[in-house]
């Protein structure tokens, strides 16, 4: 049998601005470090890496293959985790490794704000949906008895945001110590198809076109009264905004295909990038696996001891 | 009918790099595009391809570097058919500049990108980052090496394409509009590096002055055919031949044709009045220090300081990246600016400009950022609709903004398929549908041939409203403005009226922009079509040493003799020529007239 508890119906209002409160804190906390790097422009006459981290950190020497082995299978184990505590100790791991990877902290709360907003929204709907189980803590707010916040919904909310922030925190040394296109020849060294390494590099540099595109053309539609409601004509105006963008984005795709062949492009991107092993690779690698090792093994102790 | 002319003579030292032998080519769609084509390119040419939108240029260059297949025909590079593993070897040596950066800069740095063409001809690393780091500065780009190509500005994207054909060393390049939508400084930096190409060029234009400067050969494309094949000079002498292919600019002299002083001197250049009836001393548009700052922190605009009378017609002027954009959207609030801006005295908070929309226009830059409706009725009808008009007095509207901007009749068209001109003027006209008092353009004429070009100036000339043109085009400024300000670095450096604009001789040392540069190749082109050589059978008096026979004299004589003169002439509209009578007695030099026989009395 589930124990309510029941509580003011303040409390109501107060959880469902949690999502709002957590969305605003990132947004706030990242607008006081832009304030702290004061606009400066970068020197690109260097390599981009160099800039942001100011020296070559023990991450940025690690061969990209070795990384990438290392860290998904690390992300592999993070997600697979089932208590709050080796969650907490994998994200705690995931900051010391960030930090040794001596990239900003703008850069990964950036990513984390990113996906606030929709994390956020876990720490609500998932305590209001579960499904009651004996043994769960309900919360009951005032009168509303239909309404059930279980606390067994939110314990399961904070799990996935603790996995979730780890795997990105992750990403980011992985991402963010070797330029894009040297992690994915270390990629395709790996077994995937160069096609698709390719694909990817491309749709990184496009993504860019894309969305400046997009957005010239909604503010294009934005300033000759465009507002969108919930009615047919919005309705084919979009249609027609999506159409025309797909139409301007495969015909650039053609364009970029000739502009690559007339360069000398024969099917196979050039890649200029040589990858040689150290026994400290071997060793780093080694030491992140143990870790994943190490979490897998306690999480599994955890849910054997109960 | 006007002349047809070949080049006839070649030097014999000249070698041949590529023939076109009569290509025809029809897309799958069944669209003719090229017909009989016959072409030979000599090593160290510099052709100019010219000719109306869909006369089958990109077409052309498409097969010259071996893009699309002969239909019928052969083109040949080095004496060998483009096919094969040659096609493959001379791709690596034939260039090609794409109208729009952003298609040839695929790499994820200017580096990685510039390296896509070495690396592809197989070069050692240690070559090709030595070639790269070279050519990258050469354009000027150095401190941009590292730098992902969606972070540059049009005119670095514009170089930094460059820089990767020239790192490949190219025997010919082939450039397609290379000077749309650059500001003079960074056209003079393209003509500088164009200039000391060494190989081959090729360039597609509706720019004949920038053409002027770096080709001898005109090779004139019409409907799929080669329509003329001779001296730039002579196309740009000829102005039926330069009106039938929409590339007759003249009309920018219309205003003083007498006049041939290279300047911009408003005295000599005189300022069209450009006040409207409506003008009137009420403030349309009030900012008082209004700054924006980009996502990443950079300042775009510092405490901009600008009020706009109804009815005024101002130019926004400056470099790329002086924050003209930045400033038309805070003009229409769109931006987060900081500061204060009233429209017609009403507050406009910044990122909340809706309510200024319905009395406001802009036209931009690329037309087709405008366009997405699938007829032309419908994207003028778009805004109108959206403020909730009937569709009786949507009807009545859109037809009075397409008869505006002459594109009556095209109501079911589909803008997809217009020309670059009629876009233009269909953006135009969505704009004009709800008659706005604040009208924006921005770069209006950029990627325009002088014909589209001379239309539209006359289409805007006849539009009543408050105007605020940005253009690096000094003869569109001059045309339709009365007020200049000039923008560096995010500020309003200079605010002052057209006349003293037109005689600031120190506007360069500002934002290194030379205005003056078009007008006067503009003018040694206007000079060219009106002072050239004609051979004329004439008879005047004149006066050095002959023979009769034994006798060997010297005195002023007369009678009737044929060779090359120069006359100051006018050409009108069927190519023929009027000169002015010239004096009884004039001198000039008369190569191995000397020896003829003279038969006169003494």
């Amino acid at each position: 049998m589930s124990q309510p508890l029941y509580l003011s119906g303040y409390w109501l209002l107060l959880l469902l601005f949690m999502p709002l409160a957590v969305y605003s804190g990132f947004r706030m906390l990242l607008g006081v470090m832009r304030k702290g790097e004061g606009g400066k422009e970068r020197d690109w006459s260097v390599p981009q890496l160099e800039f942001e981290t100011g020296a070559m950190s023990t991450v940025h020497r690690w061969d990209v293959r070795f990384k990438l082995a290392s860290f998904l299978v690390l992300a592999f184990v993070v997600v697979s985790l089932q208590h709050h505590q080796t969650a907490l100790a994998a994200l705690l791991l995931a900051f010391c490794g960030y930090r040794a990877a001596c990239i900003p902290w703008r850069r990964g709360f950036k990513r984390l704000l990113g996906m606030s907003g929709f994390l956020s929204m876990f720490l609500l709907m998932l305590p209001l949906t579960a499904v009651r189980q004996p043994d769960d803590l309900l919360l009951i707010f005032g009168q509303l008895e239909w309404l059930s916040f279980n606390l067994r919904g939110l314990d399961l909310a904070v799990l996935i945001i603790l996995r979730a922030t780890t795997v990105a925190m992750l990403m980011e040394p992985l991402l963010a110590t070797a330029p894009l296109p040297v992690t994915l020849a270390g990629l395709s060294r790996m077994g995937v198809p160069q096609r698709i390494t390719e694909l990817l590099l491309i749709t990184h540099r496009y993504l860019y076109v894309f969305v400046h595109e997009a957005r010239r053309m909604q503010i294009g539609m934005e300033v000759r009264g465009f507002l969108k409601t919930s009615n047919i004509a919005t309705l084919r105006t979009v249609g027609n905004f999506v159409g025309m963008l797909f139409v301007r984005s495969f015909e650039r795709t053609e364009r970029v295909y000739s502009a690559m062949m007339a360069r000398g492009y024969q099917g196979h991107w050039p890649q200029p990038v040589s990858f040689r092993a150290t026994t400290t690779d071997y060793y780093k690698t080694a030491l992140c696996l143990a870790l994943g090792i190490l979490l897998l093994g306690c999480d599994r102790l955890l849910l054997v001891g109960g | 009918m006007h002349q047809q002319a070949k080049i006839q003579s070649e030097l014999p030292t000249q070698q041949m790099l590529m023939e076109v032998t009569n290509l025809s080519f029809t897309y799958p769609d069944g669209t003719q595009a090229l017909t009989g084509i016959n072409l030979r390119i000599n090593t160290g040419e510099r052709i100019a391809l010219v000719g109306h939108n869909g006369s089958g240029k990109t077409t052309l260059v498409k097969q010259l570097c071996g893009l699309l297949s002969p239909g019928q025909g052969e083109v040949t590079y080095l004496g060998q058919s483009l096919e094969g593993e040659h096609l493959a070897q001379s791709r690596l040596k034939i260039g090609l500049l794409f109208q729009d950066p952003d298609d040839q800069l695929f790499g994820h740095s200017i580096y990685e990108d510039v390296a896509f063409g070495p690396r592809n001809q197989g070069l050692s690393e240690a070559e090709v980052d030595r070639i790269v780091r070279q050519v990258i500065a050469e354009v000027g780009l150095d401190e941009l090496l590292y730098k992902p190509p969606h972070a540059l500005s049009y005119g670095q994207k514009k170089r930094a394409a460059l820089a990767g054909l020239l790192a490949m060393q190219p025997d010919l390049l082939i450039l397609d509009e290379p000077t749309a939508n650059l500001d003079p400084a960074q056209e003079q930096v393209f003509l500088g590096l164009l200039q000391n190409f060494p190989g081959t060029l090729l360039l597609i234009s509706h720019d004949l002055i920038f053409l002027y400067e770096l080709c001898e050969r005109a090779l004139v494309l019409d409907r799929g055919h080669v329509h003329h094949d001779y001296l730039l000079k002579e196309l740009v002498e000829h102005r039926p031949s330069l009106r039938e292919h929409g590339l007759d600019f003249s009309f920018r002299f219309a205003e003083n044709p007498a006049l041939p002083t290279v300047t911009i001197n408003p005295e000599i250049h005189p300022v069209p009045e450009v006040r409207r009836k409506n003008q009137c001393d009420e403030v349309l548009v009030d900012m008082r220090g209004v700054s924006y700052r980009y996502p990443d922190g950079t300042a775009a605009l510092k405490g901009i300081d600008l009020q706009i009378r109804r009815g005024e017609r101002v130019a926004l002027v400056g470099e790329n990246g002086a924050g003209k954009s930045t400033l038309l959207m805070c003009l229409l609030g769109l931006n987060a600016f900081r500061g204060d801006y009233r429209f017609a005295d009403k507050p406009i908070h910044a990122g909340k400009g809706r309510m200024i929309w319905q009395q406001t226009g802009m036209v931009f830059q690329d037309s087709a950022d405008q366009l997405v409706c699938p007829t032309c009725y419908d994207e003028v009808a778009f805004a109108p609709r959206q403020y909730g008009y009937s569709e009786d007095q949507v009807r009545v509207l859109v037809e009075k903004a397409l008869k505006k901007v002459k594109l009556d009749g095209f109501d079911q068209r589909i803008p997809l398929h217009l020309s670059g001109g009629e876009r233009k003027r269909l953006a135009l006209a969505s704009v004009l549908s709800l008659e706005p008092r604040l009208l924006i353009l921005d770069e209006p004429t950029a990627g325009l041939d002088p014909q589209g070009e001379e239309l539209l100036l006359e289409i805007i000339r006849e539009i009543d409203a408050t105007l605020v043109l940005v253009s690096h085009d000094i003869f569109f400024v001059r045309q339709l403005t009365e007020r200049v300000l000039v923008m560096h670095r995010g500020q309003i450096a200079i605010d002052y009226p057209l006349s003293d604009f037109l005689s600031d001789k120190n506007l360069i040392t500002l934002n290194g922009l030379d205005y003056t540069y078009r007008d006067q190749c503009a003018l040694q082109i206007r000079e060219l079509q009106h002072r050239h050589e004609h051979a004329h059978p004439h008879k005047h008096l004149h006066d050095h040493n002959h023979r009769h026979g034994e006798l060997a004299h010297q005195h002023p004589h007369e009678h009737e003799h044929e060779h090359e003169h120069s006359y100051i002439h006018r050409h009108n509209e069927t190519g023929e020529h009027q000169h002015p009578i010239q004096s009884e007695y004039h001198d000039h030099d008369h190569p191995g007239h000397e020896q003829d026989d003279h038969d006169h009395s003494h």
